[in-house]
């Protein structure tokens, strides 16, 4: 298990569309290791036992949104902070700046480019 | 229009009849100075008058004693010298006597007293003067008997008394008369007093009266046209009043009704154009949610399965989820195509009879197939449940009403499902164990694109299915509702029952 985790990182995605989740878990591949969120109670629930290497988070939650969301978690956990990708439907100059302004470290708009989203992912991992 | 004018109600007709009061008063004391100036005028000639009477008396007087000593003359002796003497004074009395009648004839009493007076002295001269003058003339001594001079004193005597009586009763007139035109003078002169000093009184009141009349009413209308200029539109003046100032406040109050019933009507059709915008703008974030979430799917996959070799099981899992998410967009589009029919007024229903209970399970077993949260409960008849509707339409109610319970029921539980025949109609229910309608978001719920707290809450949907789904149960002459329930909400709808061909297909 331990082997296991240190050679797949551990990727949180919250997106209550399933097959947006089926989505970003086929366009990132086999490299990680998924765990899935359908709002951002559930996305808390997983965060309380697992600690994730990235979050890739919707923007449109039932519920608290992502930026909620998000913002609480920056609140919470401020040492170590796990690298949040972005992704919206709404894909406005704003709704990057809310996100980013909430402490997103990237945006990525719906529909996406599946390369686009796997160099993110990657290049937030890595660093 | 003219009586109405001068009517004793109206502030004009009252002002012109206190005016005319007025001048009938002011009009009346000249009149009383007017008459007592008259009468005193008139006294004055009277006393002119009774003392030219009164020196008339002393001249005929004189004539008189004249008359007595010419007799006396003649008698003494009856020469020519005293009978000419007695011939003078005979025609010499009547001109005086003409002088103090015409100054006398004020009165009858005074007419018949010189008249008598003038029979009298006629009946001397000649029942007395002239025969004694001839009797002197023949026996001198005959005439100097003392009968007949002592008859003739007396005559005289009387005629003496009657003369002066005129002088008399002609000051005892005039001095009535002055005393009756100094009683009215003085009544006159204390009557004008009077009004002089009630003039300016009743000037006072009537300034008074015509503020009351006039200045208060004009007041509180000027205080409330200010009110209403500063936009207050519930000013209303008193109505009680019926001359010009209550018709004035009649139509004052009908103007700041209307302005406040257009005033209202405006803030109402700004605020519906406020709602209806927010709802559209509502609207255009939902649909771009709505569309682009399905969209990202299917471009996603699409670039993927172009993108990378994927292995035949992926590549048919890809597909499943486009094909899905496709059929999604398209129920959208579909939705929207409905929703502008509503609008346009055009819905055609192709009628066929058939059975809803099979309808109500079938939808509801697919709705819940997949779905773990919650659990299906059946209430149908076993016995077919026969309608004449649009098959395709009815399926489309159903389907709405069953995807609304799972959206929103995202605790999960009991979603009851039920149908059956009664007075005529058939009912088909769906219950589910959500949250509830918030009673803020009941009455708005079947109006297109109304969403209540469901975009907030994070729950899809476009805001059109109930109303889509109204529309298609009442062109079936039906009706749709809902029941809130101690925890969730029971939607329902009727479909009158097909009554063609007894009671089943």
């Amino acid at each position: 298990m331990m082997a296991a985790q240190a050679l797949r990182p551990l990727i949180l995605i919250c997106d209550d569309e399933l097959p947006l989740r089926e989505l970003i878990k086929a366009v990132l591949g086999d490299r990680y290791e998924y765990l899935e969120a359908e709002d951002a109670d559930q996305a808390d629930a997983v965060l309380d036992r697992f600690d994730p290497e990235a979050i890739v988070l919707d923007v449109m939650l039932p519920g608290r949104s992502g930026i909620e969301f998000l913002t609480e978690l920056r609140e919470r956990r401020r040492e170590r902070p796990i690298p949040v990708v972005v992704v919206s439907a709404w894909q406005s100059q704003q709704d990057a700046q809310a996100a980013l302004g909430a402490g997103a470290n990237a945006f990525v708009g719906k529909p996406f480019d599946p390369k686009e989203l796997a160099d993110v992912v990657e290049t937030l991992i890595a660093a | 229009m003219l009586s109405r004018r001068l009517s004793l109600r109206s502030v004009v007709g009252r002002v012109i009849a206190v005016t005319a009061v007025g001048a009938a008063a002011i009009g009346a004391t000249l009149g009383l100075f007017f008459a007592a100036n008259t009468r005193l005028k008139e006294a004055n000639a009277d006393s002119v008058r009774a003392a030219r009477v009164s020196a008339a008396a002393f001249d005929v007087r004189g004539k008189i004693t004249e008359l007595g000593s010419a007799i006396r003359g003649v008698v003494a002796s009856p020469d020519r010298a005293s009978i000419a003497r007695w011939r003078r004074a005979e025609s010499a009395w009547e001109p005086s006597l003409e002088t103090l009648a015409r100054a006398a004839a004020t009165s009858e009493d005074q007419e018949q007293r010189t008249e008598a007076l003038r029979f009298e002295i006629r009946l001397y001269v000649t029942d007395y003067g002239d025969p004694l003058v001839r009797i002197a003339q023949l026996s001198p001594a005959a005439a100097r008997s003392s009968d007949a001079n002592t008859e003739g004193s007396r005559r005289l005597q009387q005629i003496l008394d009657h003369t002066d009586g005129v002088a008399q009763s002609a000051a005892v007139e005039a001095a009535q008369r002055s005393a009756d035109a100094s009683r009215l003078a003085h009544q006159a002169t204390v009557a004008g007093i009077v009004a002089l000093v009630l003039t300016p009184v009743l000037l006072i009141l009537l300034g008074i009266w015509l503020a009351r009349l006039v200045a208060e009413p004009l007041r509180q209308t000027v205080e409330a046209a200010s009110a209403v200029a500063a936009g207050n539109f519930d000013v209303r003046l008193p109505e009680r009043r019926r001359d010009e100032f209550g018709s004035l406040a009649r139509a004052f109050n009908a103007m700041t009704q209307s302005l406040a019933t257009s005033r209202r009507e405006l803030i109402e059709r700004a605020e519906s154009l406020e709602q209806s915008e927010r709802h559209k703008s509502e609207l255009i974030t939902m649909v771009s949610h709505e569309v682009r979430t399905p969209l990202a799917s299917v471009l996603g996959f699409t670039r993927l399965l172009l993108e990378r070799d994927v292995s035949e099981a992926e590549r048919r899992r890809y597909l499943e989820i486009v094909d899905s998410e496709a059929t999604r967009l398209a129920g959208l589009v579909s939705d929207f195509l409905d929703a502008r029919l509503i609008e346009e007024g055009q819905f055609a229903l192709r009628r066929e009879p058939f059975d809803l209970g099979a309808l109500v399970r079938e939808q509801a077993e697919l709705t819940l197939a997949h779905d773990d949260a919650h659990e299906l409960a059946l209430q149908l008849p076993d016995e077919p449940l026969s309608v004449e509707g649009d098959r395709a339409r009815l399926t489309q109610v159903v389907g709405n009403v069953l995807s609304n319970a799972v959206k929103y029921s995202p605790g999960g539980g009991t979603i009851t499902v039920g149908a059956r025949a009664s007075a005529g109609v058939a009912r088909v229910w769906v219950a589910d164990e959500g949250d509830g309608i918030p009673p803020e978001h009941r009455e708005q719920l079947f109006e297109p694109f109304y969403r209540g707290g469901a975009a907030a809450a994070g729950i899809p949907g476009t805001g059109l299915g109930l109303a889509v789904s109204r529309r298609i149960v009442e062109a079936h002459e039906g009706h749709i509702g809902f029941d809130p329930l101690e925890r969730g909400t029971r939607f329902w709808f009727d479909v009158p029952l097909y009554a063609g061909n007894g009671n089943g297909r």
